[in-house]
């Protein structure tokens, strides 16, 4: 690692995971970094490997505020822009996605429409469904086409973003390493380490020693190889307590997910999840039935008690955090919200219209001009 | 207005109210503060609560100070109802349990005959039974006979929001039972079903879907706060009479005859 010069200040960022990652990739020119990765550098145990990574800010404003499905627009219009920045191609689509129901989840189905935020979807009946998706279950006769809606491959991007930091000399990767903060210093396996201009916590749920606030909601997520089927985009099954998603990515690899459950439970997947997701699958494509099951993950996603995001200043250290079901959907935008502020450049307006409390400082630290 | 009692326990409000389906906890707690109810159902399953795997929820609701009223949603058997329910005892400390045996996975109709036996099992370990049942005379009977001073019988299946679907069986109940507590859980929709329940003169209403599925979980909270306030108050009332027969209630005399009927 070069040695730091003045004009740039050190920044320890705690967590590898998609945030980590993303804010070391965004002042990978402007600071030297140091990174904290509680794993071996591939993600394993972090929410982000785990997610299907779908960018559907109107789909998910069934169950989230306006203000969320606003920050998941702008997200999804950076997201192109931040990709081409990579050295490698990453999957990325914006073919929309289609929702649908069973004629007994009618009710569900005009629920989870009343309660979007947005009106850019279309009702489709059962031959606008065959038009988009011509091999499904020809019993479904009603839906929602959300034509805007996009997705990325969250273990690619992962393992780019991995190589481009690796390669970056102001980079310094700790993996395997127990990061923790105790009064504005880092702590790396117990003992006290460095000195930082910044510290950036972006552990997740492994910030819940210092906010109390935070819980986790655990999710289960199904990884399939399904040769005999094609989908052209994620495909939302109706369900009486979450909608059940078929996320496509390239190769026939799907991603199904995901349970969400009001406990902080580790343990792997169980057989009524499993079931769940899986008769879901089938249902809406048999070719599902010869599908390899290739993993079948739990998680748990890091929230506030309003499932909304939050970046807090405290001195020199900095949370994100909160992200819930959304990490893919607003990194960007908490990422660009972090960087501005520690830069000192201006904020983006636009992010605190949408949530006034995106932001909350208890106590500001030096910007990085003052410094200086 | 008279109270709920609910084995001894005297509550002004005849709302309980669940803790599931909000969009998050911050709404949830706004929507049970804003019905004024003070039982909140919480469910243990899937959580694994021998873990404590719910445990950072159950403290935000535990926040809230009011009565918890856990229950064995989910369970399929007396075994898994039973063990349920006292691991809930140890949890939160409470003998009050909502006693749920799922009898059919496609309409969560509870299975009468298991319900039944699960209550005494219960009754017999000292729990406070609530059983949540049909609206079956003859079920009620036994669940009464047995030492339940609460029954819930359903409006309709759970989460359907169709309101009372037999009203005749419900008011059979209520009338055979009146010193019992009857608390309406489950298939309450909108707030005038509520209040078609609480004129008929039902206890209270026990509800979740109904207020975290609206477009404004906390406003439809209130709102039914209102309606069950009125229907009870409209049953202390005692309605007036149906009548066959118009019956103006101004005096018709100064009208020609060719306006009068």
């Amino acid at each position: 690692m070069s040695e730091p010069s003045k004009e740039q200040p050190k920044i320890a960022i705690l967590g590898a995971g998609l945030l980590g990652r993303l804010l070391a990739f965004s002042l990978r020119n402007d600071a030297f970094i140091e990174l904290f990765d509680q794993d071996s550098g591939q993600a394993e145990d972090s929410s982000a490997i785990l997610a299907a990574a779908m960018l559907a800010p109107l789909a998910e404003s069934a169950d989230a505020s306006k203000g969320i499905m606003q920050l998941g627009e702008l997200a999804l219009n950076t997201w192109p822009r931040l990709l081409q920045q990579l050295p490698e191609k990453i999957f990325f689509q914006r073919k929309g996605s289609l929702l649908l129901a069973f004629e007994q989840d009618r009710g569900s189905l005009l629920n989870f429409e009343r309660n979007l935020k947005g009106d850019n979807y279309r009702k489709v009946g059962a031959q606008q469904i065959h038009a988009l998706e011509s091999e499904i279950n020809p019993r479904f006769a009603q839906g929602l086409f959300l034509p805007d809606e996009g997705q990325l491959d969250n273990r690619q991007l992962l393992t780019v973003l991995g190589k481009v930091l690796r390669a970056q000399t102001n980079i310094r990767w700790h993996s395997n390493s127990f990061a923790q903060i105790a009064e504005q210093r880092v702590l790396l396996n117990g003992e006290e380490y460095g000195c930082f201009d910044w510290i950036i916590d972006c552990r997740g749920l492994g910030a819940k020693d210092t906010q109390t606030d935070l819980r986790g909601v655990r999710g289960e997520v199904i990884r399939l190889h399904a040769p005999d089927v094609t989908l052209n985009r994620p495909v939302r099954l109706m369900h009486p307590r979450y909608p059940i998603y078929i996320a496509p990515k390239p190769d026939h690899l799907f991603v199904v997910g995901a349970t969400q459950i009001e406990t902080e439970d580790r343990r792997q997947p169980t057989l009524r999840s499993a079931m769940e997701l899986l008769s879901a699958c089938f249902s809406v494509h048999s070719g599902f039935a010869e599908a390899e099951i290739l993993q079948i993950q739990s998680g748990l996603r890091p929230a506030y008690l309003d499932n909304e995001p939050q970046m807090r200043v405290k001195g020199r250290v900095i949370s994100l955090n909160g992200l819930f079901r959304h990490g893919y959907l607003l990194s960007p935008v908490m990422v660009d919200l972090c960087r501005s502020y520690l830069l000192g450049e201006t904020i983006d307006a636009r992010y605190q219209q949408a949530i006034p409390q995106l932001m909350k400082i208890e106590s500001t630290g030096e910007a990085i001009k003052e410094l200086a | 207005m008279s109270c709920l009692d609910i084995y001894g326990t005297k509550l002004d409000s005849r709302m309980l109210i669940g803790s599931a389906l909000y969009s998050s906890p911050r709404v949830m707690l706004e929507s049970i503060v804003a019905s004024g109810a003070q039982v909140v159902t919480l469910s243990l399953s899937r959580q694994n609560p021998g873990q404590m795997g719910g445990e950072s929820f159950w403290n935000i609701i535990r926040s809230l100070d009011l009565h918890l009223l856990p229950n064995t949603a989910g369970c399929h058997s007396i075994k898994e109802a039973v063990s349920m329910a006292q691991m809930s005892r140890e949890l939160f400390q409470t003998d009050w349990i909502k006693l749920e045996l799922v009898g059919d996975d496609f309409n969560l109709q509870p299975d009468p005959i298991d319900l039944v036996k699960a209550t005494e099992i219960l009754l017999n370990d000292g729990f406070k039974v609530l059983p949540y049942c049909t609206d079956d005379l003859v079920i009620a009977r036994h669940l009464v006979e047995l030492g339940c001073k609460v029954i819930m019988p359903w409006g309709s299946p759970i989460g359907t929001g169709k309101g009372l679907l037999n009203p005749y069986a419900l008011q059979a109940i209520r009338d055979r039972f009146p010193e019992v507590t009857m608390i309406i859980d489950s298939g309450i929709g909108v707030p005038s079903h509520a209040m078609q329940a609480m004129e008929l003169g039902v206890d209270g209403i026990l509800l979740n879907t109904a207020v975290a599925h609206a477009q404004h979980p906390q406003k439809m909270a209130q709102a039914f706060r209102g309606a069950i306030e009125a229907g009870r108050l409209a049953y202390e009332a005692g309605p007036m009479a149906e009548q066959y027969a118009a019956s103006a209630s101004t005096p018709t005399l100064d009208s020609p005859f060719w306006h009068q009927a």
